[in-house]
């Protein structure tokens, strides 16, 4: 795995502690954490952006984003649950992964990343 | 007037894909106004049009307009590649990230 690669997973799992942030933050250090998380996920993103598809890493980060805050609603915020969702969530990965692997085996090819 | 809204919403956080892409390749702070303004005026737009429409709806038709518009712009603006099963893995995120806000 290279490093770009790791800014976009970072960033979009930072990107869940904002997107929580946004929805539940209630003073005002909750609200310099989710400030602070924002600008580092779009600071990394930016960094991946520069090596890797902007179209990709803009997919895998709101992706990524998505699919990590609905985890974390379902294990810190006590949402249900739901089969559903986990089905989602797998299908979600499955997409981020064959990206990942069409991305990389191009850029070995080296046909334009 | 919602659904405008949040149609420009989308569009913007396409321009504001443009101002990253812009930064990364040397563009500078004219870029990084255009990155940080579009995605104040996305998030304010978006933000605007949940008040009067459902959340999980918005979110996707939000979503749906910047996933697929960065990836078009991407492909014809610089050239990132086509290929199939791109355009599929990404349409799968896509789904999935839809699926999960229509349903939660």
């Amino acid at each position: 795995m290279n490093r770009s690669w790791i800014y976009v997973f970072i960033g979009g799992l930072i990107e869940v502690v904002w997107v929580s942030g946004l929805k539940h933050a209630d003073s005002a250090l909750a609200w310099i954490v989710t400030v602070l998380a924002m600008i580092a996920s779009f600071y990394l993103i930016m960094k991946a952006a520069s090596r890797l598809p902007v179209g990709t890493v803009y997919a895998v980060f709101t992706g990524l984003g998505t699919g990590g805050t609905v985890v974390g609603e379902m294990l810190l915020f006590g949402e249900p649950f739901q089969w559903s969702k986990t089905l989602l969530i797998a299908l979600l990965l499955a997409g981020v992964v064959g990206l990942k692997l069409v991305t990389d085996r191009d850029a070995q090819e080296g046909s334009g990343a | 007037m919602a659904w405008i809204a949040l149609v420009i919403a989308g569009c913007s956080e396409v321009f504001g894909v443009i101002g990253m892409k812009g930064v990364t390749t040397g563009k500078g702070w004219k870029a990084l106004m255009l990155m940080v303004l579009s995605f104040v005026i996305s998030f304010s737009l978006l933000s605007y049009a949940m008040k009067s429409l459902p959340m999980g709806t918005s979110y996707a038709v939000w979503t749906g307009i910047g996933t697929v518009g960065s990836t078009i712009t991407g492909m014809f603006l610089y050239g990132e590649q086509k290929s199939v099963l791109r355009v599929l893995f990404i349409a799968m995120i896509l789904a999935a990230a839809l699926g999960l806000k229509l349903i939660s």
